[in-house]
């Protein structure tokens, strides 16, 4: 879910941001891929962020339940 | 053998130009590589940070060695190093789809690595990929740069192009798009990629985000190079990890799709056969292995590689070929989990074998440039050239013995119910279609060395020695 709402956000960067006058006679799309990476940094780096965040904290609990059992079965 | 065409001793290879760091070339039978002095920061980066280590430890990069020869161009050398030789160059178009993925999540591992030690990828062709030891590992030692914390990732293109576009379309749409890569050598164009991939992928985050997104945002920037850029903007470390393991994710959730046809009948394989003819079968084969001592076998419609495997299982280098990517695919798959190191499959149409391309053709070898088989197998195989495709003997025999010594080949009678279903839906038209003008023909580039009934059977399986 929370990805779709990050991709409106970004669809809506790329094509309404930046207004495009005209369009190239000569296209480079590496320019294009550079200048996407700068667009998309903060949606990439952000989920990668929350996704470390997350396993370290599933880790956690992981080894909570695993101790607790483990001490049940002491 | 030459795996690289067109390199006189001792001149740089005509496939290896693009690189301004350095070129492969030959020099007494050998192949070098020449590092120039302008890569020299780099290149003592990478081996001095322990990042080459680490690669070759984790078996994702060719080990090479430093050594003491004769410069090609000495007012540039800083180096020269010779890497572990490769026993065959395949390309990515001969690859079924999961050797694909694993050289795309090789590719991005080498790359997440390489920032741990401070470099990143400068170029992320898939030709740069190559399976040594039945793994994917990284040819083109010269590949990496000093990493800048804050720039945007310059191979990320080449790695949608090369990697991510061909697998979604063989994903999505068909295991043979694979093959486009043989026009567009730099890769699937991503705007291309975009019109071929069917609606819902713009439904799939990755795929919309890497291709459909990149692709249009290609076409708007595209004039950027000359657009004053907000140098504020940065691509951060975390904003890097995030992009490799974003496309890792989605490479990790392409997969094959099964079709029904092609896969119903691997399993059946040989279903020709008695088990005792089979087991005969198997038992000839290993005796003609076993008399000749191959060190490299090719073998020709090899299927799932059942009979591959009796000559890599004895210490034989062996190269799967087959035209269906079904077969490829379950016979690689099958390698990877029992880490068969001598066993390569590969996808071949032996009656539109892989071209040379490339500038002036030589970039990427041909099939037959690239012939550096001992012996051939041709088992089960010769009806499918010969009938279905309308190949004389005499043309066969001239192309087995352009690709090796040996040959190990099985012929098989007109009344096989094999051969009789393919002539089910058409005339027969192949009166030569005779053990006498089969023998005949082969006779004049061979010396038939052995033959052998196979029991239960009519077939014959030979052992021909090149003349």
């Amino acid at each position: 879910m929370f990805s779709f709402i990050w991709m409106g956000l970004l669809i809506n960067g790329i094509f309404l941001s930046a207004p495009s006058k005209n369009p190239p006679l000569y296209l480079d799309p590496g320019s294009g891929s550079y200048i996407f990476q700068l667009i998309i940094a903060a949606l990439v780096g952000g989920a990668f962020v929350v996704k470390m965040y997350w396993s370290k904290i599933s880790g956690f609990f992981r080894k909570l339940f695993n101790r607790d059992t483990d001490d049940t079965q002491e | 053998m030459n795996q690289f065409p067109g390199s006189p001793a001792g001149q740089p290879l005509e496939a290896s130009f693009r690189d301004p760091n350095g070129f492969i070339f030959s020099y007494e039978g050998q192949i070098y590589r020449q590092i120039n002095l302008q890569y020299q920061e780099n290149y003592s980066h990478l081996v001095d940070s322990g990042l080459y280590d680490a690669l070759l430890k984790a078996g994702l990069i060719v080990r090479h060695e430093e050594v003491n020869i004769p410069a090609v161009l000495p007012d540039r050398v800083y180096k020269i190093i010779q890497p572990d030789p490769l026993r065959f160059v395949s390309y990515p178009y001969e690859w079924s789809f999961s050797q694909h993925k694993d050289a795309a999540r090789a590719t991005l591992q080498i790359q997440k690595t390489a920032l741990k030690f401070g470099m990143s990828l400068k170029d992320c062709s898939a030709f740069n990929v190559q399976f040594h030891g039945g793994r994917p590992c990284l040819i083109d030692t010269l590949s990496f740069e000093i990493y800048q914390e804050g720039k945007p990732w310059v191979a990320y293109r080449q790695f949608c192009q090369h990697f991510l576009a061909p697998l979604s379309l063989m994903a999505y749409r068909d295991m043979h798009l694979s093959q486009l890569l043989k026009i567009d050598l730099d890769g699937l164009p991503l705007d291309f990629t975009s019109r071929l991939l069917p609606w819902h992928t713009r439904m799939v985050p990755a795929l919309l985000l890497h291709i459909h997104l990149h692709a249009a945002s290609q076409k708007r920037y595209a004039s950027a190079g000359s657009m004053k850029l907000d140098s504020n903007r940065q691509v951060s470390r975390n904003a890097m990890l995030g992009l490799i393991d974003s496309l890792d994710s989605a490479i990790q959730r392409l997969e094959w799709r099964r079709t029904a046809t092609s896969w119903a009948d691997y399993y059946r394989a040989d279903h020709n056969y008695t088990p005792e003819a089979l087991a005969h079968k198997k038992q000839i084969v290993i005796e003609y292995l076993e008399k000749i001592k191959p060190g490299i076998v090719w073998d020709l419609g090899a299927n799932t590689g059942m009979f591959s495997r009796l000559a890599s299982e004895r210490g034989v280098f062996t190269l799967a070929f087959d035209s269906d990517p079904g077969a490829v695919e379950l016979c690689y798959r099958e390698s990877r989990s029992k880490n068969e190191k001598l066993l390569l499959p590969l996808l071949q149409d032996l009656t539109n074998p892989s071209p040379g391309i490339g500038w002036q053709n030589q970039e990427r070898a041909g099939l037959i440039e690239r012939a550096n088989a001992d012996a051939i197998m041709a088992l089960a195989l010769i009806h499918h050239l010969a009938i279905g495709n309308n190949l004389p003997f005499d043309r066969l025999a001239s192309f087995f013995r352009r690709l090796g010594r040996w040959l190990i080949i099985e012929f098989v009678p007109k009344d096989d119910s094999q051969v009789r279903r393919l002539l089910a839906a058409r005339e027969d038209i192949f009166y030569d279609y005779t053990i006498e003008s089969f023998e005949h023909a082969f006779q004049k580039k061979y010396l038939i060395q052995r033959v052998e009934q196979i029991r239960g059977s009519d077939r014959r399986l030979y052992l021909m020695e090149g003349r």
